[in-house]
């Protein structure tokens, strides 16, 4: 399991987006650069990462990064 | 034929960096990007792309995709730029990095133009409407199951999946008929994949191989409309998906997101689209160049010496024989072979001769190179020999050390990772489709034959005392004839392979040509040529127009292997003449610089047409016909211009 704080880290790698902490509680409208095809492409990044499937459903719900980090989190963890 | 100004070892003196071999690729990348260079660096960045795969390429292209093409083309308007657009059924969104990774692996700028969500059909009907000013060279319209299934009623029988695929099928036939009669460039489609999540919704396998016979006659289909329409490809999924396993696509991104195929096999459609463009900006690969040791046959020659070799006979040996057989199979298409090898000539030729189950006789080789030197300065000399550039070249070799020597000095060739195991030989040579072309013309069958009558002309040379006895003795013969319908293919691949002597360096497709021959005023002509050692065939093409009582040439190409014997010279005074003969009062002719024709930059000056206009690149001439020169005595010329408004 991830920081918020490395989650964003790994974000900012992997979507090439200038990415911070704060920008991780705003909504993802608001997040600068962010457009829908990077929730595509996060899916293939974190399932790759995390060796888990996601439920993509949620993720599609979630409104900000740190929500999309607690669903990535939630999945990765042990049953 | 020599690239010193290129070499990465001069390019480091030059600015200083360290050298980027000691970094990862993506490192390098990453480094270019923070420091805000990946614009001013471009060229650079196109060459670590060039090392990139996998998700990593992905993410390239995530990045690269940031970048204003329009600054990029400003900044090296050496590089091809090629404009695509981009429509489909589905989201296709994640195209347009794969194709910006995927076009800067090959040095090429891509201008991408994404059309509406499932707005394919409207935009093949109307490109004029939807596409506005942008002209794509290249329109992909990616089509996906679901453009037949989410019209499929529930429930369903194989006779409602034809009833809906045949007519969705008119459809694509007649937008793909109006686009191609429109001459909007080239149209690429592709076959769509029978996913099991559709078969196996019927129980019984009765149904379920009629579905499958169906489906298959909607791919013929599909794949039919390139013998239909001249300006259409149609790329076929399934050895791409069964390549590498590549799924088809994520049912999660199909049902939130109407991603109906996978980032991964867009990935692998968008690595297609990429040599589809590099043949659109004429940049094919026309020769492979082969290592022999472990490349072509297993072991040392040196040391196991002939017998010892693996060909044939062995489970390495019999991969080597299949191996040999696919080189084999590429050269009868046109495509160069050349071996360039570290080892004794005289025992590579008798390997070549006396090897009872070698596929590959020396007669299959252009050029066959043995020695001890640098395998760099091997690509040098063969690019010269051949009247190549180095670029058009494709080096395999199962030694990192010589394939990383050749990346790094020799920068434009393309190089293959040929590993241990040579059963996989096959694989790594076809992973990318280095010689794809549109088709292949009669010309690429005969191109090894007439290559090697080049080796006989060059040695003939060496028994003459000056060049004038040597072309007399040459026998060169031209012909000028009007283009036929049938040369259009050879035309339009004399302008796309062409890059030495090529005046404006305008591209054209078989389709343009078409058009030319049926334009009132336009007389594209041919030129064949021949000597005393055999017929060179269809070498070059003058396209030339009439303007009221002046001639313009709208573009002039001569292939490469017929330079240095005054065929241009004849070509040119004779459109002079025949212009003037027809009354014309001048001819108007232009030179636009290219980063490789600058050989042909003092044609026109050097034949009396003087200077009208100059811009950065282009420069505009005028010939009053007043002072015409003789013709070239050496040459037997046959003009057959009749008819055409010259």
């Amino acid at each position: 399991m991830i920081t918020l704080e490395e989650f964003v880290v790994l974000l900012r790698e992997e979507l090439l987006l200038p990415l911070t902490l704060a920008d991780a509680h705003r909504d993802l409208h608001e997040v600068a650069g962010w457009d829908s095809m990077h929730l595509l492409w996060l899916v293939g990044v974190l399932e790759r990462r995390a060796g888990c499937v996601l439920n993509v459903a949620d993720l599609f719900e979630a409104r900000s990064l740190e929500q999309i980090h607690t669903l990535a989190c939630s999945a990765a963890a042990p049953a | 034929m020599g690239h010193g100004p290129r070499r990465m070892s001069d390019r480091l003196e030059t600015d200083g960096r360290v050298n980027a071999s000691a970094e990862t690729p993506s490192a390098a990348l990453r480094r270019l990007a923070e420091a805000n260079r990946l614009v001013s660096d471009f060229p650079t960045v196109c060459g670590i792309v060039a090392r990139l795969a996998g998700p990593e390429l992905a993410r390239a292209g995530r990045l690269l995709s940031r970048l204003d093409p329009e600054k990029l083309h400003e900044a090296h308007p050496g590089l091809p730029t090629v404009t695509i657009s981009l429509t489909g059924h589905g989201t296709i969104g994640a195209m347009v990095p794969a194709l910006t990774a995927e076009l800067a692996r090959h040095g090429m700028i891509v201008r991408p133009v994404l059309a509406g969500f499932d707005s394919y059909v409207q935009v093949l009907f109307d490109a004029d409407d939807h596409l506005g000013p942008a002209r794509p060279d290249i329109t992909v319209c990616v089509l996906d199951p679901q453009v037949i299934f989410d019209e499929v009623p529930v429930p369903w029988r194989p006779d409602d999946v034809e009833r809906v695929a045949a007519a969705k099928l008119d459809l694509i036939t007649n937008a793909a008929g109006r686009f191609d009669a429109a001459r909007r460039g080239t149209l690429v489609l592709n076959t769509m994949t029978l996913l099991r999540g559709h078969s196996a919704q019927l129980v019984d396998h009765r149904s379920r191989a009629r579905l499958g016979a169906v489906w298959r006659d909607v791919n013929a289909r599909l794949l039919r409309l390139a013998e239909a329409f001249p300006s259409v490809i149609v790329l076929d999924l399934d050895p791409l998906v069964a390549a590498a396993g590549t799924p088809v696509r994520d049912e999660r991104l199909s049902v939130y997101a109407k991603g109906h195929l996978s980032d991964d096999l867009l990935a692998a459609y968008a690595a297609e689209v990429g040599h589809v463009a590099r043949n659109v900006a004429g940049r094919t690969k026309k020769c492979l160049v082969l290592d022999l040791d472990n490349t072509l046959w297993g072991g040392v020659l040196g040391e196991d010496g002939v017998e010892g070799i693996e060909v044939g006979h062995s489970h390495r040996g019999e991969a080597f024989l299949g191996f040999q057989r696919v080189v084999k199979q590429l050269g009868s298409q046109g495509v160069l072979i050349a071996a360039l090898s570290k080892n004794e000539p005289d025992l590579v030729r008798q390997a070549l001769r006396d090897h009872p189950r070698m596929v590959l006789r020396e007669s299959d080789f252009v050029r066959v190179i043995a020695g001890w030197g640098p395998k760099q300065e091997g690509l040098d000399r063969l690019a010269a020999e051949l009247g190549l550039s180095t670029d058009s070249f494709v080096f395999a070799d199962d030694s990192p050390f010589e394939r990383e020597l050749v990346r790094r000095e020799v920068p434009g060739v393309a190089v293959v990772d040929i590993g241990d195991d040579p059963a996989l030989h096959v694989t790594a040579l076809l992973r990318d489709g280095w010689f794809d072309t549109r088709e292949v013309t009669e010309q690429d069958l005969a191109r090894l034959a007439s290559y090697r009558d080049d080796v006989a002309r060059a040695s003939f040379l060496d028994t003459f005392d000056s060049v004038r006895d040597y072309l007399r003795e040459l026998g060169v013969r031209v012909r000028i004839a009007p283009v036929t319908e049938a040369e259009a293919p050879r035309v339009a691949q004399l302008t796309l392979r062409t890059n030495q002597f090529n005046l404006t360096a305008a591209r054209l497709q078989t389709p343009e040509v078409l058009a030319l021959l049926a334009e009132p005023g336009a007389a594209p002509l041919a030129v064949h040529a021949g000597d005393r050692f055999g017929d060179q065939g269809l070498v070059g093409a003058v396209l030339t127009r009439r303007d009221g009582d002046v001639l313009r040439i709208d573009n002039f190409v001569l292939s490469c292997r017929v330079f240095s014997r005054a065929i241009e010279d004849a070509v040119l005074l004779t459109v002079l003449r025949q212009a003037h003969e027809a009354g014309a009062t001048a001819v108007v002719a232009g030179y636009r610089k290219t980063s490789r024709n600058h050989r042909v930059a003092d044609f026109y000056p050097r034949h009396g047409f003087h200077e009208t206009d100059r811009d950065e690149d282009v420069v505009s001439f005028r010939h009053t016909l007043t002072d015409l020169a003789h013709l070239p005595g050496h040459i037997t010329l046959d003009v057959r211009t009749d008819g055409s408004p010259l």
